[in-house]
């Protein structure tokens, strides 16, 4: 019965906490005018949605997916392993954030150059 | 090889070679082109006959060509008309700039002319259709008169008249599953009444904006009068005949046996546009100074004429508006020639500054007074007979309205066809004008054998009597009968051609000898600066001639029914659309969290309209 | 020598690796390169082109794990011809940008790496059976984007990149959400073997899962209103680039919306949600290019106006439909390439790329100019040149499905396209040039390059055949999921059973 508890627990807790990085993030871009914070808030959105996937490829009480000997013979003994593809998209998709990361900070140093402010609302020269 | 490929190649071939013939010397391109449209025309004189049919493959369609009685007569037309242009064309662009532009243009024109006449399906007519109306555009915008707005006005019109077409003719194949224009004449009767309305509205918009009927009219007279002369010839002569071409087919064959009584109402309102274009054009081409612009606005009237004869649709009323359709291609040729001789020998138009050009531009005026005696309708030229039937017509069908109409504007077409004679050719001599000389050879002798070919169609109606009965027979109108010299009324009264141009000639003739002769010794050479006013002898710098302001009382007395100008409404209505635009442009404010929120809104609202939108 | 698919994807991505290296032995092959590659790339997709049409769907399978575990390549029809037209548009661009940076050739060794990098994104996109490797290609395409948007220091590029990155970076994340519920539910990323289970997933979830891809997908197939980066990107990159754009990047994105709406996805209301997107997107994208007055963001405009068209054609769905949109995205990328390289020699030394400087331009530039009017006539859909012949069969295909409402829409702003490009081709005719003005020559390699679209385009125009048999075939491949799926999976009866490893 505790188990149960702890785990369900623990899963809203994932769950509520990948939300609530994304969330976080979403104002970071939407609302916030600096450029740092706005590409400080796209990190914070990839890195909720990496916490959700991994949390929806977990399973209750499960092993790590690896081809040990105490992984095989959890296995045999009914232990589930989770689930690795998850892990492996995350990974990629760790790798492809760090890389626009570090695009849009260089962009960003480039603008600052440039207009000599880092307010995204004052840099609208292309319009219409 | 078949003829009817041949003609088109020739012509394709003729202008890429008139664009690259510049390169060796520009007056080789404009011979080029002469020689393209000239050999087309004897192929097409001589090779053709209606069993030439040339078919093309493409995917699942078939593309058809073919020569029947109402092409033939069009292209006739076209092709007699051009190849005498094309050889005044030579000596009027020599000396101007980007002439392989110009003569490739040019060719690509006539050959789109020829392309639309073969069609038998409606793609191939659109896609001639359409070369038409880019190369024409290319020339327009030739002479770079007001950057280009006149070049613009030009393309949209025709762009709303040719996607009329093409929205039309895919309707009408979703419908019918073919593209042939004889399927549609066949099933048009079939289909469900709002269909026919819609198919009939498309297809008479379509070609009522080349055809120049108010009020999709507000490009004709500037885009006419801008242009290059030699261009303006088959401009306003042939391309928009390529407007009544469709209209007779669409009015005559496609209509024929709908019995769906709104196709009867747009018949009839065609045919009241097409009489207040007369009026209201020849109104505006009375009251111009520039004689471009006044031949442009009585293009437009006559056009009016011959939408009027289509529209009523008895067999009178066609063969008047075919009729008149040819010969207004011939005249107007002719006089557009006349004007771009004057404006080269001259360098002006104006009807105020010029006058007394008889003395020095004799052949000019023969062809000038041959083409405006057959314009305002006076026997023994032809436009006399197409006139004389087109009232007949009118009566017998009892549109007593349209007759008022017709002949009000025939009247008025008095004012303005003097005016262009008298203004260039007559009245007092001005000093500035001392030196002109009258135009090449290659540029009179066209107008001369254009002129020629009124007299002689005006004494011999019948040898264009016979093209067209066959064509209407073609058409589906039946057999009309019709004879060599003689034009006859349903009372039974007679027109005698021949006679009557016997009879002028005779007492002309007559009146010259008698006249040369008798005051043989006492007549003596006159300059026309000669002349005296109330005792008093001007000297050689005041022009007496009355030319300014020629016809005000006229124009006080019109003044009412020509306060606003249609093109009015249209420029408002585009300005509204243009700040429309600029009004949605600011969607793209430039601020790059605002095109992020745009993203974040737009899923927010799909979420939460996701059944409606998908289930 | 055995050609394969994967040739397409692994050979550009080792030539990009590869060239700072050879650059470095001798200057000179850093443009060759790409060259070479693109050759060898065109002779393999002639040859797997000739034998996909006789022989059907050429899979290939990576890494020797077969579907539905492993990733696959799927060579179909639909899938070759845009492979095909995207390797021949990037050689093209390459013949363009030849002498790009001729004297310092730092950057033009990034420039030449990042095309490279483009065009593998490109094609991998289109070929690739999976959809978590789909994200991947689509994340290269973005990445080389950026890049190349701001190449040029001078210009606004990097606001016009920090942009592209903003809405970007939306895409990808849209994208990842919509894979990782999409696989939470099916328990699988290969394409086919999402679309044998998708009728398994219950409805709430599936249309979540179908508005996050299109969305996120549609940003990048510049859709209403996702679009807000396109004008910018477009005008602000070196011209090669923007040829890359409007012939790789966005054709990619439109592929992919229509793989997830055709093969993924079954449900109903997709097709008109797309027909009034992209009517909108149409509409909008044309009104707003009526206003502009710099050339090169009127193409962008212009480029986003005719997908929304393309997407309209897709919305409709029926053969025909799918037919003209094929030929229209291919008739695009040829006419949008052809009018991007000849618009900027135009503009080159114009102060801000301003249309109303090029007044008489047309003497001076005899040959630019002509390929500027052959592609302006063209794109509008005149005759006898190619735009005409896809207008075509798209109206006639939405006349079929009684949708005369939307040909009056299309054509009415035809005429709105009509009168901007005229608007500049008439300028160019006409009208004396300033004095002063000093006109660009162009290279070698963009008279060929241009000379050999305007070919194309004439050819296309007057003998559409030569192509519409492949389009043909193409059109048959991407409605046809059945077949889809039997060629990756083997047979559809023997699709292992949805193990219960989710929780």
């Amino acid at each position: 019965m505790e188990n149960i508890d702890i785990n369900q627990l623990l899963s809203i807790a994932v769950f509520g906490a990948a939300v609530g990085l994304i969330l976080i993030g979403l104002y970071a871009v939407l609302i916030k005018k600096h450029l740092i914070k706005i590409v400080i808030g796209l990190s914070i959105i990839d890195a909720g949605i990496h916490l959700l996937f991994i949390a929806i490829g977990y399973i209750n009480n499960g092993t790590s997916p690896i081809f040990s000997e105490k992984g095989i013979s959890l296995v045999n003994e009914g232990v589930k392993m989770v689930d690795p593809v998850p892990q492996a998209l995350v990974l990629t998709a760790i790798v492809i954030g760090f890389g626009v990361t570090a695009v849009a900070l260089s962009l960003v140093i480039r603008l600052y150059r440039h207009h000599q402010t880092a307010r995204i609302d004052q840099i609208k020269t292309l319009k219409w | 090889m078949n003829s009817l490929l041949l003609i088109i190649l020739i012509l394709l071939g003729g202008a890429v070679l008139a664009y690259l013939a510049k390169r060796i010397t520009p007056m080789l391109s404009s011979i080029v082109s002469f020689l393209a449209i000239s050999s087309a025309t004897a192929v097409f004189f001589t090779m053709t006959s209606s069993t030439d049919i040339v078919e093309v493959n493409i995917r699942n369609f078939t593309l058809e060509f073919g020569l029947n009685a109402y092409s033939w007569l069009f292209g006739a037309m076209v092709m007699g008309v051009s190849a005498l242009v094309s050889l005044y064309n030579i000596a009027y662009m020599k000396g101007k700039d980007r002439l392989g532009y110009f003569n490739s243009n040019f060719t690509l024109v006539v050959m789109a002319m020829m392309g639309i006449l073969f069609s038998n399906d409606w793609i191939s007519f659109f896609i001639f259709w359409e070369i038409m109306t880019w190369s024409s555009f290319l020339i327009i915008v030739y002479n770079g008169i007001e950057e280009g707005k006149i070049g613009t006005k030009y393309m949209i019109f025709s762009a709303v008249g040719g996607y009329a077409m093409l929205m039309a003719l895919v309707i009408t194949n979703s419908q019918i599953n073919s593209f042939l224009i004889s399927d549609l004449i066949s099933s048009f009767a079939g289909l469900d009444m709002g269909m026919q309305s819609l198919l009939g509205i498309l297809f008479l918009i379509a070609f009522s904006v080349k055809a120049a009927v108010m009020p999709l009219h507000v490009w004709a007279p500037r885009a006419y009068s801008d242009s290059p002369m030699s261009f303006t010839a088959i401009f306003s002569g042939l391309l928009s005949k390529m407007g009544v071409f469709g209209l007779g087919i669409v009015l005559i064959s496609v209509f024929a046996k709908s019995t769906n009584s709104n196709i009867i109402v747009y018949t009839e309102i065609l045919a009241w546009l097409g009489a207040i274009t007369g009026v209201m054009a020849t109104f505006y081409a009375v009251i111009q100074t520039d004689a471009k612009r006044l031949l442009a606005y009585s293009s437009v009237a006559q056009l009016g004429y011959i939408v009027v004869g289509l529209a009523i649709g008895t067999k009178l009323s066609v063969m008047a508006a075919i009729f008149m359709a040819v010969m207004h291609a011939i005249f107007k040729g002719t006089l557009f020639m006349v004007v771009g001789a004057v404006e080269r020998q001259t360098g002006t138009t104006d009807m105020t500054k010029l006058g007394a050009l008889i003395r020095k531009m004799p052949w000019t005026f023969v062809a000038a007074l041959m083409s405006i005696i057959a314009l305002a309708g006076i026997p023994p030229l032809g436009g006399f007979i197409g006139k004389w039937m087109l009232y007949e017509s009118l009566i017998t069908s009892d549109h007593y309205f349209l007759i008022v109409m017709t002949f009000l504007s025939s009247t008025a077409a008095f004012l303005y066809s003097y005016r262009f004679l008298f203004g260039i050719f007559l009245g007092q001599e001005e000093k500035e004008f001392e030196n002109v000389k009258e135009a090449p050879a290659t540029m009179v002798i066209p107008m001369m054998l254009l002129a020629a070919s009124l007299f002689f169609f005006g004494m011999f109606p019948g040898y264009l009597f016979e093209p067209i009965a066959n064509s209407m027979e073609f058409l589906g109108m039946g057999q009309v009968d019709w004879s060599m010299t003689v034009l006859s009324n349903q009372w039974g009264d007679q027109v005698d051609t021949l006679s009557i141009v016997n009879s002028i000639i005779t007492i002309f003739g007559i009146a010259f000898i008698f006249l040369g002769l008798k005051n043989r010794k006492k007549t003596r050479y006159v300059t026309t600066k000669d002349i005296h006013t109330g005792g008093e002898i001007p000297t050689e710098n005041e022009n007496l001639t009355y030319a300014v302001d020629f016809y005000k009382p006229f124009e006080r007395a019109i003044e009412p029914a020509m306060r606003r100008k249609m093109d009015f409404y249209y420029n408002k209505f585009g300005n509204g659309l243009e700040s429309l635009f600029e009004f949605v442009r600011r969607i793209y404010t430039g601020n790059g969290q605002t095109y992020a929120l745009y993203v974040i809104i737009f899923l927010v609202i799909l979420i939460l309209f996701s059944e409606q939108i998908f289930l | 020598m055995v050609v394969s698919p994967v040739h397409f994807i692994a050979v550009p991505l080792l030539a990009a690796f590869l060239m700072p290296i050879l650059a470095k032995v001798n200057k000179n092959l850093l443009r060759i390169i790409p060259g070479i590659v693109l050759t060898y790339l065109g002779y393999v997709s002639v040859v797997l082109m000739n034998r996909v049409a006789t022989e059907g769907t050429i899979i290939e399978v990576l890494a020797g794990w077969s579907a539905p575990w492993g990733i696959n390549l799927v060579y179909t029809p639909f899938t070759g011809f845009l492979a095909t037209l995207m390797i021949a548009m990037s050689f093209l661009i390459w013949l363009y940008s030849f002498k790009f940076k001729q004297v310092d050739n730092q950057p033009a060794l990034k420039y030449f790496i990042l095309q490279m990098m483009l065009t593998t994104g490109s094609v991998g996109l289109v070929l690739t059976g999976d959809i978590f490797n789909f994200f991947v290609f689509m994340e290269i395409i973005a990445l080389s984007s950026y890049a190349l948007t701001a190449f040029y220091r001078d210009r606004n590029g990097a606001e016009a990149a920090f942009k592209y990155l903003l809405i970007g970076a939306f895409s990808s994340t849209l994208i990842l959400l919509g894979i990782v519920l999409l696989y939470s539910q099916v328990g699988t990323l290969n394409m086919a073997e999402i679309a044998v289970r998708m009728h398994d997933v219950p409805t709430p979830m599936k249309v979540s899962i179908l508005i996050l891809f299109l969305v996120g997908i549609g940003i990048e197939a510049e859709m209403f209103p996702l679009n807000g980066w396109a004008p910018d990107a477009y005008s602000q990159a070196p011209s090669p680039v923007g040829v890359a754009f409007a012939a790789l990047v966005v054709k990619a994105g439109v592929y992919g919306l229509v793989r997830i709406v055709y093969t993924l996805f079954d449900l109903d209301g997709t097709g008109s949600f797309l027909v009034v997107m992209g009517g909108i997107t149409l509409v909008v994208a044309e009104v707003t290019a009526l206003r502009q007055t710099s050339l090169k963001r009127m193409l962008a405009y212009s480029s986003i106006g005719q997908m929304g068209f393309v997407l309209i054609a897709f919305g409709i769905g029926t053969h025909e439909a799918v037919f003209g949109a094929i030929f229209l995205m291919f008739n695009h990328a040829i006419i949008k390439g052809l009018l991007f390289m000849s618009g900027s020699y135009l503009v080159y030394n114009t102060p801000n790329k301003e249309i109303k400087y090029l007044s008489g331009y047309g003497m001076k530039m005899p040959l630019i100019s002509l390929f500027f009017s052959l592609g302006a006539l063209a794109i509008v859909g005149l005759p006898p040149f190619a735009g005409f012949w896809s207008k075509l069969y798209i109206l006639l295909a939405a006349a079929d499905s009684a949708l005369y409402g939307l040909i009056a829409l299309i054509l009415a702003v035809s005429i709105i396209e009509i009168v901007y490009y005229f608007r500049v081709v008439g300028r160019l005719y006409f009208g004396k040039a300033a004095e002063g003005s000093i006109m660009q020559k162009p290279t070698v390699g963009g008279v060929i390059a241009m000379s050999i679209l305007a070919i194309a385009i004439l050819v296309v125009g007057i003998y559409p055949d030569i192509i519409t048999g492949y389009i043909d075939n193409a059109a048959s491949a991407i409605l046809d999921t059945d077949t889809y799926i039997k060629n990756v999976l083997g047979a559809v009866n023997e699709i292992t059973p949805v193990e219960n490893i989710i929780q």
